[in-house]
């Protein structure tokens, strides 16, 4: 899977993609690995190239829930590049998995080093959380127009 | 109500101070196990130790302006080549001109001392600050042997460093070529190192490391800019007692330079600062009734590092240096205690030893604890 079809690196040129490799951790990880627990302090995002990752949330005094599973292409916990506060989820390597590290420290360097490429890569962030957060947003509206119907209806009746 | 409160603040300050203690005697009892356990490990990778130790250092120092090059659009090996061109010329100029200026003025104010001692101005002076002192404190005796030996030591010991510094110059050489190979690739070394660290730990060593670069470059940084700050200060100031009051003070730039070095040690450093000044004061104008009138300008001497040390705490420190060099009293005088039976050297280096090594640890603690594996 190349670096450049991760939303994050999609509008970088070939060169800078070069770059971004020099920065970025191939690793390695088992069946049922933890990549990271809840809780954790948040350092960064991954990228699936090979394999499958379960991401699981945990709950006091029962198995721990899936909340998806994600396969090749995909990737996840990108926020903490931007923040570090604590993992709301666990991510644990559902099979052999290959998968690229992109961490906060990687992308300080980037910043310090070459300004421009960092922009870049904190401008496709942001534009991920723009989405989400419209995404987020367009949810909350249809839950509050079903709750709305749900108190409005009783009386109507 | 209020007796309550105070017994309270009272028992909150003794708490207080036996955690502090007891993290000082943590924090010092992990330092001599990791020196005992590196000097007993490894007694013939001792110098190569010492040489990537210094590199290291050198490299934080050194790469915020070498990546400030790349950030412009230099590639990093001629920005590093760049910065190392400027070291260069700058021991070149040292060497030729600078070190057998400092070793002249050294071995003359060592000789001034060694002279003077012999003469009955100084053993009139001598008698009269024992008649003077023994008005407050009687059984006083300052004895003249003790002042030209101790005087002579420091002033000899200082020359020997120097002239040491000559003969070492092909080490320095050498810490020089591992801090360009450092500057250009070393991003690329850490990476591999750090990549052998097992998945469970990897998050954790890459944030530490990256935190503990971070803390170092701005605890060196801040460290040499307050240093510089003082010196130059120091300099100043004593050019201008010699230029108002002619007080006859030579050696002002190694006097100053000394001023810079010892503010890196808290309570104590401005002191030592300042005791060269007084001595070279003392020596040079021994026999000058004026001067003697005066007290040999040690009251001038003392209110200028004050102003120095006034115009550093409240303008230059606080912009300059990280509040992360915070230390109880105790450590600095251990610190200091233990510097100085090894040499004035390492009496210098303790502190700041101790602020680094402070850093790595309280780094390496937080990344544990946040990660909880401990």
């Amino acid at each position: 899977m190349a670096l450049s079809q991760a939303n994050v690196f999609s509008q970088l040129s070939w060169q800078e993609i070069k770059i971004v490799e020099h920065a970025i951790h191939i690793r390695n990880y088992a069946p049922r690995e933890p990549i990271f627990k809840q809780g954790d302090p948040g350092s960064g995002m991954y990228i699936i190239i090979e394999g499958r990752v379960g991401i699981f949330l945990d709950i006091p005094n029962q198995e721990p829930k899936m909340l998806s599973e994600l396969s090749e292409g995909d990737f996840f916990g990108e926020i903490a590049l931007l923040d570090e506060s604590p993992r709301t989820a666990a991510a644990t390597a559902v099979e052999n998995c290959i998968i690229i590290g992109f961490y906060r420290p990687d992308l300080m360097e980037i910043l310090k080093t070459k300004p421009v490429l960092g922009s870049k890569i904190l401008l496709a962030l942001s534009e991920v959380l723009a989405i989400r957060l419209r995404s987020t947003n367009n949810e909350l509206v249809k839950v509050s127009r079903v709750l709305e119907d749900k108190v409005v209806s009783p009386e109507n009746e | 109500m209020s007796s309550q409160k105070s017994v309270q603040i009272a028992s909150n300050s003794v708490r207080f101070f036996h955690q502090s203690l007891f993290k000082t005697l943590v924090y010092f009892t992990l330092l001599i196990l990791i020196l005992l356990g590196s000097y007993r490990a490894f007694p013939l990778v001792q110098d190569a130790l010492f040489f990537l130790i210094i590199a290291s250092i050198l490299t934080v120092i050194l790469n915020p302006l070498v990546d400030w090059m790349e950030s412009s659009g230099i590639r990093r090996m001629y920005g590093a080549l760049l910065v190392f061109g400027g070291i260069f010329t700058l021991i070149g100029t040292g060497v030729v001109k600078g070190i057998p200026a400092l070793l002249n003025e050294v071995g003359r104010i060592k000789d001034v001392i060694q002279q003077n001692s012999a003469t009955d101005s100084l053993d009139s002076l001598i008698n009269n600050i024992n008649s003077r002192i023994a008005q407050y404190i009687p059984n006083f005796k300052l004895d003249m042997d003790i002042i030209s030996d101790l005087s002579a030591q420091f002033f000899g010991q200082l020359g020997s460093i120097l002239a040491g510094a000559l003969d070492t110059f092909t080490t320095i050489i050498f810490i020089l070529i591992i801090t360009m190979f450092f500057l250009v690739d070393g991003q690329r070394m850490m990476k591999r190192l750090i990549e052998t660290v097992p998945n469970r730990y990897f998050e954790m060593s890459l944030n530490i490391n990256y935190r503990t670069k971070q803390q170092l470059t701005n605890f060196l940084r801040g460290q040499l800019l307050a240093a510089l700050g003082v010196a130059i200060q120091s300099i100043i100031g004593l050019h201008l007692l010699n230029w108002i009051f002619d007080a006859n003070i030579s050696g002002v730039f190694l006097i100053g330079s000394i001023a810079g070095l010892a503010n890196m040690i808290p309570f104590v450093g401005p002191f030592m600062g300042m005791i060269p000044a007084i001595i070279v004061s003392l020596f040079n104008n021994l026999g000058d009734p004026i001067a003697a009138a005066s007290f040999y300008y040690i009251l001038h001497i003392v209110i200028m590092f004050f102003i120095v040390q006034m115009i550093d705490n409240n303008v230059i420190s606080p912009i300059v240096v990280s509040g992360s060099m915070e230390m109880h009293p105790l450590t600095v005088i251990l610190l200091i205690l233990i510097g100085s039976q090894i040499g004035v050297l390492a009496m210098f280096l303790a502190v700041p030893g101790w602020g680094i090594s402070k850093v790595v640890i309280q780094e390496v603690y937080q990344g544990l604890k946040g990660h909880r594996l401990i």
